[in-house]
């Protein structure tokens, strides 16, 4: 009987040890959480815990018997300190040795920090966890004044979730636009846009030296600008959790390095979910980390079969979503800016397709209009050159390109 | 008590073509399949949003946020990250007009 150790109860834990389950009735299968809280899903957290409205079945998935009922042994409160390799043992945090066959890392990532002076005081904050999401729906209820450090994903939803709060918020974003890394600059602009409208003062190309406690709040240092907030949350981006498998001996480089399956160099050992840097099917096999609730969903799934002796590379089109005051954003494939963009705009809705040199589809970007997303995926799926212009009019559906 | 509602006429509704209405509090999709007509909630089990914006074929609604497949003759969630069925609601064609009892 196998005996399966998965470090991290977060949502790439979850779905590695139910996915093993589906696959195998018999295996042991441990399942270690650092936080007291069984595993769900940090989409909400930015959202919905904040705002307090109801996350609906999204952010606890599983019913708190699930994992029982499943025989997944979940261990919450339990962190791991050591991966001792050559005795086949996770070692805990409390000294306890727990042998596997298999291991899972699951470890997810880090909220990255600032590095610049004043980034320590309390009133800087990030979010990344429920513990993160409760506090800082804590200091929200007294209406602070509040800075946001990076226009990204994270920190345009606490923005836009702040102010729809009543919150006075400034986003101080270093590029000259938001959401730089997934978007092309002419969705960027319709987000400033939205965003400038709903009242938040966005500070583009905007690169903050200092953080400073001034009158009994903060003063944001930026080049000449001065911001006054009582309230920071930094949203930078996320660093892989790899210490333990760096001193472990795996091989590590901005993430775990496994195959297309999560297969780390060391047998036995995989990792799941975005601490893994895998070679991509969609960029042709190059190695990516991608930090995705996708991912999170389905990579693990894949290292599941690959423990059962499955061969199944993880190889979907990319796919992630943002939902920021009323408007849903959803970004297929590649939309890199090099490509050529053709709109398909009606009101507030829009469907962007980045079409190659060779005008085959190779991302999306789709607002408000998830209708959409089914059909873009199979256009970008199915590698078939596209007219442009007949493409660009938005009387003939979609599904007529397939 | 449950009741008939007057939902649409029926020319209105065409293959796959989810029409998103109210009925006092309850949010309903209808939808025509090849095999008749058929209503469930709208709204996704998952987070909210209207399944009736959301991409239609082979008997099922996606969500048009996070991309959840519902059976429209069943309600059943198929596919992550919906878990729970939407409810779904009898209907019936009458001299021209689609019902639904709600």
């Amino acid at each position: 009987m196998t005996r399966v150790v998965i470090i991290g109860a977060g949502q790439a834990g979850r779905r590695c040890a139910e996915a093993l389950r589906e696959r195998d009735a018999e295996a042991t299968i441990i399942l270690l959480g650092e936080e007291p809280h069984p595993p769900y899903d940090r989409p909400p957290l930015s959202k919905a815990v904040l705002l307090g409205t109801d996350p609906g079945n999204g952010l606890f998935v599983r019913a708190p018997e699930f994992y029982a009922e499943k025989r997944i042994d979940l261990r919450l409160n339990t962190r791991a300190a050591a991966i001792d390799v050559a005795a086949r043992q996770v070692v805990t945090e409390a000294g306890e040795r727990i042998g596997w066959d298999q291991l899972v890392l699951a470890t997810g990532a880090t909220a990255r920090r600032l590095r610049i002076p004043g980034a320590d005081d309390p009133r800087v904050m990030t979010l990344r966890t429920m513990a993160d999401a409760e506090a800082l729906k804590a200091r929200l209820a007294t209406r602070p004044r509040l800075a946001v450090v990076g226009g990204g994903l994270i920190g345009l939803e606490v923005a836009a979730s702040a102010r729809q709060l009543g919150c006075e918020v400034h986003v101080l974003e270093a590029a000259d636009r938001l959401m730089a890394r997934c978007v092309t600059p002419a969705i960027s602009d319709r987000f400033a846009a939205l965003h400038r409208d709903k009242g938040v003062a966005l500070h583009l190309g905007c690169a903050l030296t200092a953080i400073e406690p001034a009158d009994g709040a903060l003063l944001l240092q930026a080049g000449e600008a001065r911001i006054a907030a009582d309230l920071v949350v930094v949203g930078i981006g996320g660093v892989p959790n790899t210490a333990l498998a760096e001193a472990a001996g795996i091989a590590v480089q901005d993430g775990i390095l496994t195959d297309a399956q999560g297969r780390t160099g060391i047998p036995g050992i995989y990792a799941a979910g975005e601490v893994a840097r895998l070679p991509h099917a969609f960029w042709d096999a190059r190695p990516m980390r991608l930090e995705a609730w996708q991912v999170a969903q389905n990579q693990p799934v894949a290292v599941a079969r690959a423990i059962a002796g499955e061969d199944a590379p993880y190889d979907e089109i990319p796919w992630h979503w943002t939902d920021q005051f009323h408007w849903n954003l959803q970004v297929l494939g590649d939309p890199d800016p090099a490509y050529r963009l053709v709109e398909r705009a009606e009101g507030e809705k829009l469907t962007a397709i980045a079409l190659d040199d060779q005008g085959r589809a190779r991302g999306a970007v789709l607002i408000n209009n998830g209708r959409d997303a089914t059909p873009c995926r199979r256009l970008i799926a199915g590698g078939k050159a596209l007219d442009a212009a007949a493409l660009a009019d938005i009387a003939t559906p979609l599904r007529n390109f397939l | 008590m449950a009741t008939w509602h007057r939902v649409a006429d029926e020319a209105e509704l065409k293959l796959d073509t989810p029409l998103g209405l109210r009925i006092g509090e309850v949010q309903i999709a209808v939808v025509r399949l090849d095999d008749g007509i058929f209503a469930v909630n709208d709204v996704c089990t998952h987070e909210y949003a209207l399944l009736s914006e959301g991409f239609c074929e082979e008997g099922k609604l996606e969500c048009p946020l996070h991309q959840a497949c519902f059976d429209i003759r069943t309600g059943k969630a198929l596919n992550e990250p919906a878990e729970v069925p939407v409810a779904t609601y009898p209907t019936k064609v009458e001299g021209g007009a689609v019902y639904v009892q709600v």
